[in-house]
C-alpha cells in the first residue's frame, strides 16, 4: 500500500486533486466566452417538429391580388422555402418570381423590429403598450374633435375576410370604410371587365382560343393573375398543332409580346384604331396610317382575326384613351364569340374585386391637401411612391397631422409616418381570401414572428377592447377565432381546411357588400404633351409598382424582358439611338412635365422607334437599403387619369437629351443573337410531322459529333471510368459505386431534364426558384463591390462584371429583325448546368472537385475546389459561378445574407466560401433526399416523378421535367424521345443530360415570313 | 634561333571549325588577368545599383501588398470578368514562363550547337531563366481562388488517397514548371562552380570568401576537375535541351487542351515554344544592352554577338508569324462559326486594338531585322526588345483573354477590364525578377569567366596560330560572312 511510503511531501492523491482542481478552475475561467450561448435540446418537441425534418404548411402568398396557394417549408421553426400549393386552384403548383420572393419579405432586414414613435422628428423604438396607448388615444382625440369621419385607411389590397373586418371595425370607430389599393393591377382593365363582363378578373381560357390578340396587356407577366394565365397559356401552346397565335399590339413589346408570333408596333394611344379597323369600323388603311404600323401587317391581322373564331381580345397597359379602347375590345369580343367561350366570368379570379382607382387616392391626396384629413393609416400599401410626384400625394401627407403605418417592411410612406405599429407578415398570421369562387383559401402562421411585431387584425381587436365604446363588440380573444368562426364549418372546417388551406365555401358571401366609393371628380386634363418621344411607362414584372425593390432576388433578377438588374433604363430603339449618337449605357435625361429623370439606355428592339419606354418599381427613398437602386420612373408620369380613374402612366411625351457621361449597364445579356450557334431552336408548325420523319431514319454509322439521344446509365464518361474504387488500381475490375449491380443502384440512374421551349415564356421564375433552393447569394448590392475598386458604379456594379451567381439563367434571343423592323422573334431558353456525360468540366479540374457521380451528375465538391477556374473555361455552356468575394461570410461587406435573410437559407445546401466555383447540382439535396427517403420506407424503389428540382416545381408554364432517364417510368424518357429533341452543342461530344424541345412557331397564315 | 617554336604542326588544329577566337571576337581582350579584373571588377555595388535595387522592392512590395488584399478580399477585386475566368495573371504567368525559355536555349542548346555568340551573354540569359521561372511560378499560386490551398495540386501521399487529376495540364502544369526551375537553376549553377573558385580566391571579406568557398564546391582547377565539369556541364545541357521545348508546350496545353474556340488547336506547342524563345531573346536585349554599357563590358558582348542573336530573334519572329497564320487558316478551314466568329472578334470586333498592336509588335516591327544595320545598332535593338516584350505579353492577352470573352455561348460573351490590383501584381512581378536580378548581378560575374578565358589565348610565350595550311604557314582567318569582323 502507498501508506507504506511515507513521504513527507504532498501525496500523490492530494496532488491529482489540486491539479484537477486547478484545472477545471482555469478551465472555467479560461473558456469564458463573451457570449454565452444555450444549447437546450427538445425534452418534448413542439407537433410536427422534428429537428432537421421539414414541416410543410399550406397558407396563401399575398404577393399580389391573385391570392394563390403556397406550400411553406419549414424546418427547426423558420420558414425557408415557398413552392406552389398543387392543390390550389389557381396556382395549381407553380409559383411566380414575387411569390417565391415573399420569404425576402419575411426575413427582410429592414423590416420594423418593434413598434415606432416619432419623436422629435426621428423615429424611434417603442415598446407595443406604449405604441398601442398613443394609437388609442389618437383615435380618441380624432373622435372627440368630430374628425372621425375624416380619418382615412388606405389598406393594400387583399381578397377574404380582413376588408370587411377592418370595414366594421373603422364603422365602429365612426370612421369611413377603407380604400383596397394596389398599385399594380390594372385598374382600367378591371373597371372594363367589371362594366362588360360582370367580374373583375374573368379566367381567359386560352385553350378555347383559336387567336389572341393583346392590346398591351401582359398576361404572361404582371398583367392579372400572371401564374394561372402562364399556366393557361403554356397548356394551349403545347397543343403544337392548333395552337393559338398571339398578336401583340403596342408600342413596346413586353414578356407576353416576346411570345407573341406577330407584333404591330403602333404608336401608344393609338390601339383603338387596330381595334377598330379589325371590328370593321376603320379602314385598314386609315388605322395602319394614323397609328404607324405597316398596312400589310395589318390587314393580315385583320383577314387572320376574321377567320378565327373564337378569338380573345385582351387590353390593358394604363393608356390615357383606354375608356375607348376597352369599349372596342369589348365589342370584338362579343363579336367573335369569346365570352362564355376564351373569356369565362364563371371561373372569375375574385381576388381583384374591390380595388380602388389610382382617383380615389388622388381624391384623398387633395383632401390631406387642403387639411381635411384627420387621421391617416395606411397597411400595407405605399401611395408615398406609387402615387406619381404629380398627384401631389406624398406631399399632401405631410399636412396630415397624426399619420399611422401598419407597415411590416420599411417604405416610403411608412417612413413619413409618426406612428408605426408593425404588421406580421402574411407568412406569420392569420388570414384568409378568396381567390376563386366557391373557395376560400386559408392562410396560416407558418413559424413564430421574427420580429416584435403584431397582426393588424389583433391590434385593431385590441384597440376595440380598450375602448368602452366598442368593447362588447369584439368579444373574441383574436383575430384568429374571428375568423375561424366565419370559415364554413367553423372550427372543424378549419382544421380539416387548414393540411391544403382550401376550405369549400365562401367567406365573401356572408360579408357585407363593400359600400360604393365616393365619386371622384375627374383630374384635370393633360395641359401639354411636348417632347420628340412618346413616353412609355409600364410596371416592373418583376418589383410590380415596387413593392419587390427591397427584396434582393427580385433586384437581381434580370427583367425577363429587357435583362437588367439593379438599375432603372430608359429603353430605346437601336435605330434611334444611333440617330441620336447614343449608344448602350450613355446617359440620357428624359423630362415631362411632371419631372426628370437620368438614366442609361438600353438598346432594345422590341420599341418604336418613336418611344422611349422606362419601367417602374426602382429608386425608392426610403424603403430599405436595396430599394434605393435605379430611378423612380413615376417622377415623369404627367397626372392623366383614363376614365375608370386610373393613372395614365402612357399618356405623354418626353424630351430625350444627351446628359454626357455613360453607367454600365448592369445586364446580364450578352450577345443577344445566336449566332449560328442553333442554342435556342425552332421548328414551325407545319414541319412538326415532317421532322418525325427525318427522325426516325436509321442512323448508319457512329460519326464523331453524332450524339445519340439514349442515355446509358453509370458509365457514360471516361472520367466517371477513374473515379472508381480500388484507388484508381488500373488492374482492378472492381467498379465501386460505378458499377451498375453495386448495391446502391446509383450507376442505373441517369438524371436528366427536359426543357419545352415551345411552354417556356421566359417568366424566369425557375431563377427566382433556384436562389431559393441552392442559397445562391446576390451580388449586386452596392456595398458588395469594394470599396476600392476604381469603376465601382453602385448598385449592379458586380453584375457589370457579369458576376451574378444564377445557376439557371434564362437567354433571350432575337431571329429576324437585323435591320430594325418589328418583325422578329424571339426565343427564351433556360440555360443550367447540363450535366454532360462527358463533361469538359471534369477532366481539366486538377483536383477532382468536379467529378461525375455513378447516377450521371456532374458533381461539384466546394470543399475540394481550388479556384482555379479552368472548368468554367472549359464549358462550352458556361454555367459555373465563381464565388469573388466571401459572400457567405457575415463579417464582410459582400454578405449577401445580412441578417435575418440567412435564416432563409436551406439547411441542406451550403453556402459556399470565397474563391471556389459553383454551378447547378440538379438540386442533388432533394435528389439524395428522395433516396433515403425511398430507403427509410422499406427500401422501396424511387416512384416515378416523385419528386423534382426546383426549377421544375415553380415552372408556371410546366416548360421542365426531371427524372431518370434510364427508367422508362420516368416522363422524362418519354419527353427526351419527343421529335422536338436536340440536345445543345451536341456536336461537341458532351452527352448532355438536359434535352430541349424546340419551339413551335406559328406562322401567320399570310403572308408573314417564319424564321425556321 | 635555337629557342624558336617551330610552326604548330598539330593536325588537331586543322579539324578545328572556323571559330573566331578571342583575337577576332573579343580583340579587346588581351588575357586572363584583363577578363578577372573587368568582370570582377563589375561585382561593387554603386549608387545606381542600390537606386534601381530600392525601386525593384518597392515594385515587389506593391504587388505583394495587392496580393494581400486579394487575398483577404476575394478574387474579385481583379478585374475578372466571366466568362473571361482568367486573365491579366494568367497573361503574365505565360509571359514570364516564356521569358525564361531563351537562357536554356542559348546555354544548353546554342552550346550544342558550338554557337560562338553565347559565350558572352549565356549567363545573364541563365540567370534570367531562373529568375523569371520563379515569377512565372507564382502566378499559378496567386491566380487561385484559395491560394491557401496550393498544394493540392501535388501528389503527396495522404491518408484520403486524393491524388490530383492526372488529366489535367494544370497538373502537368505543376510538374513542367518544377522540372525546368530544378534543372536550369542547376545548370546555372554548375556553371558557376568555376568561377565561384575564382571569386573565392580574390575575395578578402572573410564572410564573402567563406561562403564563395562553399559554393565552389572545393573547386582546385585540376584537369580532373575541368574533365568532370566539361562532361557535366555537356550532359546537363542535352538533359536541358528537351526542356526547352516540353515545358513551353505544357504550358500550351492549357490552351490547347480545352475546348475553347481559340485555344482548341493542335499548332500551340511549336507555336508557345518559338514565341518563348523568342521573348527570351527580347528580353536578353532588354537586359543585356544596358548591363553591357553600365558595366563597361562592350568589348565582351560584341556587336557581332548581339548581331547573332538578332537573327534568331528574326527567325524565331518568323516562325511565330506563321504560327499565326496558320491559326486564321484552321479558323477558316475548319467551317465552325464559333472558331471563324470568334478569330473575326479577334481581329475586327472588340479586340482589335490588342491583335494590332501584337501584329505590330511581334512581326512588323521585327522585319527590320533583315536590316544588318539594325541589328547593329544598339538603341533599336534595345527599343524593339522593348516592343517585343509588349507584344510578346499582349500575344499571351489575346490569346488568353478575347478566346474567354468570345465562346459557344453568345448570351455569355463579355468584356474584361483589369484593376489597379491586376496592374499592382503585374509591376510586382517585375518588381520581384528585377530584384533577384540585381542581387545576382551584384554577387555573381555576369559574363562566365571561365567561358570567355576558353577562347581568350593564355599569356604564353609563343603564340598559337590560328590555323596553318598545308605549308605550315598561318592561315587568316575566314569570317562565315565576307566583313563580318571587320
Amino acid at each position: 500500500m502507498s501508506t507504506e511510503t511515507e513521504s513527507k511531501g504532498i501525496k500523490r492523491r492530494d496532488f491529482l486533486k489540486v491539479i484537477g482542481g486547478g484545472a477545471a478552475v482555469a478551465a472555467s475561467i479560461g473558456c469564458e466566452s463573451d457570449r454565452v450561448e444555450k444549447l437546450i435540446p427538445y425534452l418534448v418537441s413542439p407537433d410536427n417538429t422534428v429537428p432537421g425534418v421539414s414541416t410543410y404548411y399550406a397558407t396563401t402568398c399575398r404577393g399580389c391580388a391573385a391570392g394563390c396557394g403556397v406550400i411553406a417549408e419549414t424546418r427547426d421553426g423558420r420558414t425557408t422555402k415557398l413552392e406552389g400549393n398543387p392543390a390550389h386552384p389557381v396556382n395549381r403548383g407553380a409559383l411566380c418570381s414575387t411569390g417565391q420572393a415573399e420569404v425576402q419579405a419575411l426575413y427582410n432586414p429592414d423590416r420594423y423590429r418593434s413598434p415606432m414613435i416619432r419623436k422629435n422628428g426621428k423615429l424611434v423604438a417603442a415598446k407595443w403598450d406604449e405604441a398601442l396607448k398613443l394609437f388609442a388615444q389618437k383615435l380618441g382625440e380624432t373622435r372627440s374633435r368630430g374628425g372621425a369621419a375624416n380619418a382615412v385607411f388606405i389598406n393594400q389590397h387583399e381578397s377574404g375576410s380582413f376588408p370587411a373586418f377592418l370595414d366594421q371595425w373603422l364603422a365602429d370607430f365612426g370612421m369611413p370604410a377603407h380604400v383596397s389599393y394596389d398599385a399594380g393591377v390594372d385598374t382600367e382593365a378591371i373597371a372594363a371587365h367589371t362594366a362588360a363582363y360582370g367580374v373583375a378578373w374573368p379566367r381567359f381560357d386560352f385553350n378555347a382560343a383559336a387567336l389572341i390578340i393583346s392590346f398591351g396587356a401582359d398576361f404572361l407577366d404582371g398583367w392579372g393573375p400572371s401564374v394561372p394565365q402562364q399556366l393557361d397559356w403554356a397548356d394551349a401552346r403545347a397543343k403544337l398543332v392548333g395552337a393559338p397565335r398571339l398578336v401583340t399590339v403596342g408600342a413596346r413589346r413586353s414578356l407576353t409580346g416576346l411570345n407573341a408570333d406577330t407584333w404591330l408596333d403602333c404608336k401608344p394611344g393609338t390601339e383603338v384604331m387596330i381595334a377598330r379597323a379589325l371590328a370593321g369600323q376603320m379602314p385598314v388603311a386609315d388605322a395602319a396610317q394614323q397609328s404607324g404600323v405597316d398596312a400589310k401587317r395589318l390587314q393580315a391581322v385583320v383577314d387572320e382575326y376574321h377567320a378565327a373564331k373564337p378569338a380573345l381580345v385582351l387590353a390593358g397597359g394604363h393608356i390615357a384613351n383606354s375608356a375607348e379602347l376597352f369599349a372596342a375590345v369589348t365589342a370584338l369580343n362579343r363579336a367573335n364569340g369569346a365570352v362564355g367561350t376564351t373569356i369565362r366570368p364563371d371561373q372569375a379570379f375574385l381576388g381583384y374585386e374591390g380595388i380602388a382607382p389610382e382617383a380615389q387616392l388622388r381624391a384623398i391626396g387633395d383632401r390631406m391637401n387642403s387639411g381635411a384629413v384627420s387621421l391617416l393609416m395606411v397597411r400595407g400599401a405605399n401611395p408615398a411612391y406609387t402615387m406619381p410626384r404629380s398627384t401631389g400625394f406624398a406631399a399632401a401627407m405631410k399636412k396630415v397631422p397624426f399619420k399611422v403605418s401598419f407597415a411590416s417592411i420599411m417604405n416610403d410612406t411608412s417612413e413619413m409616418c409618426d406612428l408605426i405599429l408593425p404588421d406580421h407578415h402574411s407568412l406569420e398570421q392569420w388570414g384568409d381570401a378568396e381567390p376563386v369562387k366557391g373557395t376560400l383559401s386559408l392562410q396560416q402562421p407558418t413559424m413564430d414572428p421574427v420580429f416584435d411585431s403584431l397582426a393588424t387584425s389583433d391590434v385593431l381587436i385590441r384597440i376595440a377592447k380598450g375602448d368602452p365604446a366598442t368593447a362588447a363588440k369584439y368579444p373574441e380573444p383574436d383575430y384568429r377565432t374571428w375568423l375561424i368562426a366565419r370559415v364554413p364549418g367553423g372550427e372543424e372546417g378549419m382544421r380539416t381546411g387548414l393540411p391544403t388551406a382550401i376550405v369549400a365555401g365562401s367567406a365573401l358571401a356572408r360579408t357585407a357588400p363593400r359600400p360604393a366609393l365616393p365619386a371622384i371628380p375627374a383630374a384635370p386634363a393633360l395641359a401639354s404633351t411636348s417632347g420628340d418621344m412618346f413616353l412609355f411607362i409600364y410596371h416592373h414584372p418583376v418589383l410590380g409598382d415596387g413593392r419587390g425593390a427591397n427584396k434582393p432576388w427580385l433586384q437581381e433578377l434580370p427583367d425577363p424582358v429587357t435583362k437588367l438588374t439593379w438599375q432603372t433604363v430608359v429603353e430605346m430603339h437601336p435605330l434611334t439611338a444611333a440617330k441620336m449618337g447614343l449608344d448602350n449605357s450613355d446617359l440620357v435625361t428624359v423630362t415631362t412635365s411632371a419631372g426628370s429623370l437620368t438614366a442609361p439606355v438600353y438598346l432594345y428592339l422590341g420599341i418604336r422607334q418613336d418611344t422611349i419606354a422606362i419601367a417602374t418599381g426602382r429608386g425608392h427613398i426610403n424603403a430599405g437599403r436595396y430599394a434605393k437602386a435605379g430611378e423612380n420612373a413615376y417622377d415623369l408620369v404627367p397626372l392623366a387619369e383614363n376614365a375608370a380613374g386610373g393613372i395614365a402612366l402612357v399618356s405623354t411625351r418626353a424630351k430625350v437629351v444627351k446628359a454626357g457621361g455613360s453607367m454600365l449597364l448592369a445586364t446580364t445579356e450578352g450577345s443577344a443573337r445566336q449566332h449560328l450557334r442553333d442554342i435556342a431552336r425552332a421548328i414551325p408548325v407545319g414541319e412538326l410531322g415532317a421532322g418525325a420523319e427525318k427522325h426516325k431514319e436509321p442512323e448508319e454509322e457512329h460519326l464523331p459529333g453524332d450524339a445519340s439521344h439514349e442515355f446509358l446509365p453509370g458509365l457514360r464518361s471516361p472520367v466517371a471510368n477513374d473515379a472508381q474504387g480500388d484507388f484508381g488500381d488500373p488492374a482492378s475490375k472492381d467498379l465501386g459505386m460505378y458499377n451498375p449491380n453495386h448495391w446502391s443502384n446509383m450507376a442505373k440512374r441517369r438524371w436528366a431534364m427536359t426543357i419545352d421551349l415551345a411552354r417556356c415564356t421566359g417568366c424566369a421564375a425557375c431563377v427566382t426558384a433556384c436562389y431559393a433552393e441552392n442559397n445562391i447569394p446576390t451580388v449586386g448590392a452596392d456595398w458588395q463591390t469594394p470599396q476600392i475598386l476604381p469603376d465601382r458604379t453602385g448598385f449592379g456594379a458586380n453584375i457589370t462584371r457579369s458576376r451574378e451567381m444564377a445557376w439557371i439563367r434564362l437567354e433571350r434571343y432575337y431571329e429576324g429583325g437585323e435591320d430594325g423592323s418589328a418583325d422578329f422573334e424571339t426565343r427564351f431558353i433556360p440555360m443550367m448546368c447540363q450535366h454532360c456525360g462527358n463533361a469538359p468540366c471534369e477532366p481539366v479540374c486538377p483536383v477532382y472537385a468536379t467529378y461525375h457521380a455513378p447516377d450521371g451528375l456532374n458533381v461539384q465538391v466546394y470543399n475540394r475546389c481550388v479556384g482555379t477556374r479552368y472548368c468554367s473555361n472549359n464549358c462550352p455552356y458556361k454555367v459555373r459561378y465563381f464565388n469573388w468575394f466571401g459572400y457567405g461570410e457575415p463579417h464582410r461587406p459582400q454578405y449577401a445574407f445580412p441578417e435575418p435573410l440567412n435564416w432563409q437559407l436551406n439547411p441542406d445546401v451550403t453556402v459556399r466560401g470565397k474563391g471556389v466555383m459553383e454551378k447547378c447540382s440538379m438540386c442533388v439535396q432533394r435528389i439524395r433526399g428522395a433516396e433515403h427517403r425511398a430507403k427509410l420506407e422499406n427500401n422501396r424503389p424511387l416512384r416515378p416523378d416523385e419528386f423534382t428540382t426546383a426549377c421544375a416545381e415553380a415552372c408556371p408554364s410546366r416548360a421542365i421535367t426531371f427524372g431518370d432517364a434510364a427508367d422508362e417510368s420516368w416522363s422524362v424518357t418519354r419527353l427526351i424521345k419527343d421529335e422536338r429533341a436536340y440536345h445543345v452543342f451536341e456536336e461537341l461530344n458532351t452527352f448532355t443530360a438536359v434535352v430541349y424541345l424546340k419551339k413551335v412557331n406559328h406562322p401567320s397564315p399570310a403572308t408573314e415570313p417564319a424564321h425556321a | 634561333m635555337a629557342t624558336a617554336t617551330k610552326p604548330v604542326e598539330d593536325v588537331e588544329l586543322l579539324r578545328r571549325p572556323n571559330i573566331p577566337s578571342a583575337e577576332v571576337r573579343l580583340p579587346a581582350v588581351k588575357d586572363y588577368e584583363q577578363v578577372d579584373d573587368e568582370i570582377t571588377a563589375t561585382l561593387h555595388p554603386t549608387a545606381q545599383w542600390f537606386i534601381g535595387l530600392g525601386v525593384a522592392i518597392l515594385f515587389l512590395v506593391i504587388g505583394a501588398l495587392a496580393w494581400t488584399y486579394q487575398i483577404y478580399t476575394g478574387l474579385g477585386v481583379a478585374g475578372y470578368n466571366p466568362p473571361v475566368m482568367w486573365g491579366v495573371y494568367i497573361v503574365t504567368f505565360v509571359f514570364w514562363v516564356g521569358i525564361g525559355h531563351a537562357g536554356t536555349l542559348i546555354s544548353a542548346i546554342l552550346y550544342l550547337f558550338r554557337a560562338g555568340f553565347r559565350t558572352t551573354i549565356y549567363r545573364c540569359a541563365e540567370a534570367m531563366t531562373v529568375f523569371a521561372v520563379m515569377t512565372a511560378g507564382l502566378f499559378p499560386i496567386l491566380h487561385l481562388g484559395r491560394p491557401w490551398k496550393f498544394f493540392w495540386l501535388i501528389p503527396y501521399p495522404n491518408w484520403r488517397y486524393i491524388w490530383p487529376q492526372m488529366k489535367s495540364p494544370l497538373v502537368w502544369d505543376v510538374f513542367a514548371i518544377l522540372t525546368y526551375l530544378t534543372v536550369s537553376a542547376t545548370f546555372l549553377y554548375i556553371g558557376l562552380v568555376p568561377d565561384f573558385a575564382i571569386l573565392r580566391d580574390r575575395e578578402k571579406n572573410p564572410v564573402r570568401k567563406r561562403l564563395f568557398a562553399q559554393l565552389a564546391l572545393g573547386w582546385r582547377n585540376t584537369d580532373r576537375e575541368w574533365r568532370h565539369f566539361v562532361r557535366a556541364y555537356l550532359f546537363l545541357a542535352a538533359f536541358s535541351t528537351p526542356l526547352v521545348l516540353s515545358v513551353h508546350s505544357v504550358v500550351s496545353f492549357d490552351f490547347a487542351m480545352s475546348d475553347v474556340p481559340g485555344w482548341h488547336t493542335t499548332v500551340f506547342p511549336p507555336y508557345f515554344v518559338a514565341g518563348a524563345i523568342y521573348s527570351g531573346i527580347g528580353m536578353v536585349f532588354t537586359i543585356v544592352i544596358p548591363l553591357r554599357k553600365w558595366f563597361n563590358l562592350k568589348h565582351y558582348v560584341t556587336i557581332n554577338d548581339l548581331d547573332a542573336a538578332a537573327k534568331l530573334a528574326l527567325f524565331t519572329s518568323l516562325v511565330v508569324g506563321v504560327s499565326y497564320a496558320c491559326e486564321w487558316f484552321v479558323a477558316w478551314y475548319s467551317g465552325s462559326p464559333a472558331e471563324k466568329q470568334f478569330f473575326a472578334n479577334r481581329l475586327w470586333g472588340q479586340w482589335w486594338w490588342a491583335s494590332a498592336l501584337l501584329y505590330t509588335c511581334n512581326i512588323c516591327l521585327p522585319l527590320s531585322l533583315f536590316s544588318q544595320w539594325c541589328r547593329r545598332n544598339t538603341t533599336w535593338l534595345f527599343i524593339l526588345s522593348i516592343f517585343i516584350n509588349i507584344g510578346m505579353w499582349f500575344e499571351r492577352f489575346v490569346i488568353v483573354v478575347p478566346s474567354l470573352s468570345h465562346e459557344y455561348e453568345p448570351w455569355q460573351w463579355a468584356g474584361y477590364r483589369p484593376t489597379w490590383v491586376d496592374y499592382a501584381i503585374l509591376c510586382g512581378s517585375f518588381g520581384w525578377f528585377s530584384m533577384w536580378f540585381l542581387l545576382f548581378i551584384k554577387q555573381f560575374p555576369v559574363i562566365a569567366l571561365t567561358e570567355i578565358k576558353e577562347i581568350v589565348k593564355p599569356r604564353l610565350k609563343f603564340r598559337h596560330a590560328q590555323g596553318v595550311d598545308s605549308t605550315a604557314h598561318p592561315l587568316p582567318f575566314m569570317p562565315d560572312t565576307p566583313g563580318e569582323f571587320d
